[in-house]
């Protein structure tokens, strides 16, 4: 596949279970779990589950949703700027966009659901909210939403459509994806341990959003070498002999020889997309650890390729990269780091996701 | 000015047809057993990008503002036993995935996009900005039922796919997005509008979107 051109990175920012960009990474740093076992359908109970709810937040939707003032608290963290005008785009990502709320009215009824029930009548919502012109892209492919976010925003900014671009990814969990990866049997009693090699796979769900402010020539990093791939194999499988994984990896790899890297993975928790990922990843990268973050946060779905990135960025900034949170020996491969690390000896980052449909997405990000 | 130049076109139309009517008429485009579970936008979108034979290198396009409504009304209705089936075909881009995958097709590029008023600009700026040799835009929408009652599903059943290239010679027509100053009016146009003027190879030059005027012309 095609790489996009580089772009770099003026701000990154993120809000997860753990708080926002800096209580998240320090919290990781600590191997705390946000992940708490909870109600899988919220107030209409069922089993236990892993799940990480941002700020006290209920998993109940509530009318509007109960995740704006998270949303808003992010927001504040955003550089100033025309956002939304033809040159400042907003391309906005989600999986889920306000879908619990047609839950919450097909369940109690209430209407006043029906006004965030739509991506469409979700994402005009929230920009408003937000005080966003009308030029916000929406794009949504379940958790690679937000690495599509990335590279359209970089070739908006290339065709000199854009001078600045802001990403925005958003996920929160309601019982309508609780419920449903319930039902596939990957969110279960047990916590995630993403690449561990045990009997039975189990992911977590947490809520996340994060932004994003690319251009061209500004800002202390660079991302680079944005590669994505779709294998279109099996709706929740990928090929059994990784050529999926190995396909995304391929146009990274090639930009990052001679470089030092350490890797953040999408790192779910479920068995066999571990073991071919981490598997890929080692293959194409042998020297480089491996970390997914998902074992406390849960699993942010379409904002998780955002979300991680400022954290791949914190990570950076501070000297030191959190190691696999809730991740057990033995792993699938002698590259996954359990315990954090200084980034110190590193020049650079892959940062990877992967989505229903075998769908990849990957990207080094370095220092400008 | 970005533009690209098309080469193919298809489109469906189906009216009211009843999903399981469409499922029966377009049982042959699809691997044997495959249909079972598919939804209506899934069959229309799948055999629309049949038409137009997609290959490993083309990038795919697909713009709808509703999605798998019918899916997601069955989702909503199996709890509080979710339906894990449901669950998977109710989630956006299910629709591509569902033809691409019975058919084992990969694919590089893959932008699902969704919105209301500036969709149709959106997307085919997205298409157009593509490195791709050849995109594959398509889109479409599915009647709903109890969610079309409360005003949040489409009122009616429709797909199209076409495909562009760089390439003029042969070409159907011509896409392209001009910059514009955003003061020549209203900029909506809808994603129905847009299947509307393909249907009808209607010559179009007007703004649709914030600072974007759209040409569609034909050969």
């Amino acid at each position: 596949m095609l790489p996009a051109a580089a772009v770099r990175l003026e701000a990154a920012g993120c809000i997860t279970g753990l708080g926002d960009t800096a209580a998240t990474h320090a919290a990781l740093l600590r191997g705390e779990r946000a992940l708490a076992l909870s109600p899988v359908l919220g107030a209409e109970g069922g089993e236990l589950v892993p799940l990480a709810l941002g700020g006290g937040r209920n998993l109940d939707e509530t009318a509007p949703p109960n995740w704006l003032p998270l949303v808003q608290r992010l927001a504040a963290a955003i550089p100033a700027d025309e956002w939304g005008s033809p040159t400042r785009p907003v391309f906005v990502t989600s999986s889920n966009f306000g879908v619990g709320s047609l839950y919450a009215f097909r369940r109690g009824g209430d209407p006043g659901h029906l006004a965030y029930g739509t991506p469409s009548l979700c994402v005009e919502w929230l920009a408003r909210q937000l005080g966003w012109g009308s030029t916000v892209t929406t794009l949504s492919h379940a958790c690679v939403s937000a690495h599509l976010g990335l590279t359209l925003a970089a070739r908006a900014l290339h065709a000199g459509l854009a001078e600045r671009a802001l990403v925005f990814s958003f996920d929160f969990i309601s019982p309508f994806v609780t419920g449903g990866f319930h039902a596939l049997k990957i969110l279960n009693a047990g916590f995630p341990a993403p690449y561990a090699d045990r009997p039975t796979g189990s992911i977590g769900l947490g809520d996340g959003a994060g932004f994003a402010v690319l251009s061209r020539d500004r800002g202390e990093f660079t991302i680079s070498a944005q590669s994505l791939y779709n294998e279109m194999h099996h709706f929740t499988a990928n090929r059994a002999d990784g050529a999926g994984f190995a396909a995304c990896l391929g146009p990274v790899q090639a930009a990052a020889s001679g470089r030092r890297l350490w890797l953040k993975g999408h790192g779910t928790g479920t068995l066999e997309a571990g073991r071919l990922e981490s598997a890929a990843l080692a293959a194409a990268f042998p020297e480089a650890p491996l970390v997914s973050w998902k074992g406390s946060l849960g699993h942010s779905l379409g904002s998780c390729g955002v979300v991680e990135l400022a954290l791949a960025v914190e990570s950076i900034r501070t000297g030191r990269a959190p190691g696999t949170v809730g991740g057990v020996a033995p792993c699938f491969t002698p590259q996954v780091a359990l315990e954090s690390f200084s980034t110190a000896g590193h020049d650079g980052v892959v940062c990877t996701s992967n989505a229903f449909g075998g769908a990849h997405a990957a990207f080094l990000l370095t220092h400008a | 000015m970005l533009e690209r130049y098309l080469h193919a076109l298809s489109l469906a139309d189906p009216g009211e047809e009843d999903p399981a009517v469409t499922r029966e008429r377009l049982r042959d485009r699809f691997p044997k057993g495959a249909t079972r579970r598919m939804t209506q936008l899934g069959l229309l979108i799948g055999a629309a990008l049949d038409d137009l034979v997609p290959r490993y290198d083309d990038a795919v396009v697909y713009a709808t503002q509703y999605g798998e409504t019918r899916a997601l009304e069955g989702y909503l209705d199996s709890f509080p036993a979710a339906s894990p089936t449901l669950f998977q075909t109710s989630i956006h881009p299910s629709a591509v995935q569902q033809a691409m995958i019975t058919r084992q097709q990969p694919v590089g590029e893959f932008f699902p996009m969704t919105g209301r008023g500036h969709l149709v600009a959106q997307a085919v700026q997205t298409s157009l900005l593509s490195p791709a040799p050849r995109v594959l835009l398509c889109g479409g929408e599915e009647r709903g039922t109890w969610l079309l009652t409360r005003g949040v599903a489409s009122d009616r059943t429709f797909a199209f796919a076409v495909a562009l290239t760089a390439e003029p010679g042969g070409a159907l027509g011509r896409v392209a997005l001009r910059p514009e100053d955003g003061t020549g009016g209203a900029t909506e146009f809808s994603l129905p509008d847009f299947f509307e003027a393909l249907k009808a190879r209607q010559a179009l030059d007007r703004p649709v979107g914030p600072g974007a005027r759209l040409i569609l012309d034909w050969t």
